[in-house]
């Protein structure tokens, strides 16, 4: 059972810098599968040189690519991460209210949720899971 | 799209890039002698001048791939850079030339304006690491073993050396033994590393050793290639150039007779600046969108 008015802020439950991939705009995609495999998140954070969030690469954009690219997989996997991926995300600020973050998760559909500051650098992730433990 | 500037010194100074006029590399295969050298780049600079083609003067001082021992191997190195020196004094052109042993890279490429990285050793980490360090814009072969998308990673080793002056070449991908084939699509996927891309249509008309010790070649297909290929949007042409191929020291069956250089220079510059028109009017092409 939910506990909606809780006071838990994002920046409570995120996963820190060193718990999700975050990945350069430049990297190879085949790279950066590897990456989501070593932490067994679908998702990647695809970052500027100054860790500007500029893009975000998902289980699901991997899925819709297999099926609209119709290009060898070897030429697939030697794409620059930024150029597959999706520029228009939403992120959430880590004073925002943990409820808050899991209403935009439940109505966008999604299990990850970028944590950005000010300057849309990334500082986090929420991932649905600690979401789920900490509401319940 | 980034650009790359050929020239150094007193030469007439070569862009290679988008929205700019088609560039011509060419010359003899190898450096013969200085006679011929001249000859040759006087030649040559008559029709590009005519044509308002630039254009940089290719010919290289070692034939380190030949397919005999006893074929020719080439000047020299210090006798190849002395005879290019000279032509780049003497016509204000700027010249290229390959190198194939990392030591000779640094002399390559004091003398040379534009230093190439030969199609079979376009993967080559120590070469490429000296060709970065000339200094020199780079003109990258891919090799006939090579997809066009995994040229990236040669792309990505050059940078880390330190270059980002990169022209990047088609040269035909093996199709079987003995034969090439040219996938036109490889001239957009290695520009989008932001490079721009050339086409060297007398290599791609080549048959590898197939005859025997030395490669054959169907050069009547150049026309049809070089068309197609500046229809695709290359920034370059390459071609080598000689005015007695069955003479020719080296690549006699594939090289160009010069007598053909000015239909096909025309050509390939009515064909380029055709494609640069429209994509003028209608913009880049972009008929998949993600």
């Amino acid at each position: 059972m939910f506990t909606k008015d809780n006071n838990i802020l994002v920046k409570d439950i995120m996963l820190n810098l060193e718990s999700f991939p975050i990945v350069q705009e430049k990297l190879i995609l085949k790279e950066t599968l590897e990456k989501m495999n070593q932490f067994k998140l679908g998702i990647a954070c695809i970052v500027n040189p100054k860790n500007v969030l500029t893009g975000v690469f998902t289980d699901g954009d991997f899925r819709r690519l297999l099926l609209k690219e119709q290009k060898p997989l070897g030429q697939l996997f030697m794409e620059d991460t930024i150029d597959v991926s999706r520029k228009k995300f939403i992120s959430i600020d880590p004073s925002e209210k943990l409820t808050r973050a899991f209403d935009l998760m439940e109505s966008k559909k999604i299990w990850d949720l970028p944590v950005t500051d000010v300057n849309c650098k990334i500082i986090g992730l929420v991932h649905l899971h600690p979401v789920v433990k900490a509401l319940i | 799209m980034k650009e790359i500037n050929v020239g150094y010194g007193n030469v007439k100074k070569v862009c290679i890039g988008e929205n700019k006029p088609l560039v011509f590399i060419g010359g003899p295969c190898a450096i013969e002698s200085k006679e011929h050298s001249f000859k040759m780049a006087n030649l040559i600079d008559k029709i590009c001048s005519k044509l308002k083609i630039p254009w940089i003067f290719k010919s290289c001082y070692d034939k380190d791939c030949r397919s005999a021992p006893d074929s020719f191997h080439g000047v020299g190195i210090e006798g190849g850079l002395k005879i290019l020196s000279e032509v780049r004094e003497e016509f204000n052109i700027p010249v290229i030339s390959d190198f194939s042993e990392v030591e000779w890279a640094k002399d390559t490429g004091k003398v040379c304006d534009f230093v190439q990285v030969p199609a079979y050793l376009c993967r080559q980490t120590s070469i490429l690491r000296a060709a970065a360090e000339t200094g020199r814009p780079i003109h990258l072969k891919k090799g006939q073993f090579m997809s066009p998308w995994n040229m990236k990673n040669s792309v990505r080793k050059l940078e880390s050396f330190g270059c980002n002056e990169i022209l990047l070449a088609d040269r035909g991908t093996f199709f079987g033994y003995n034969q090439l084939v040219n996938d036109m699509t490889c001239l957009p996927i290695m520009k989008s590393t932001g490079y721009p891309v050339c086409f060297d249509a007398t290599h791609s008309i080549q048959l590898p050793t197939s005859m025997g010790n030395i490669s054959g070649g169907q050069r009547e297909y150049i026309p049809n290639l070089v068309r197609a290929a500046a229809a695709c949007g290359i920034n370059a042409l390459f071609m080598e150039v000689h005015d007695d191929p069955p003479k020719a020291l080296s690549d006699s069956n594939t090289v160009l007779d010069l007598e053909y250089l000015e239909v096909i220079l025309t050509h390939a510059k009515a064909f380029h600046n055709l494609k640069m028109e429209l994509q003028n009017i209608y913009g880049e092409d972009n008929v998949h969108k993600r």
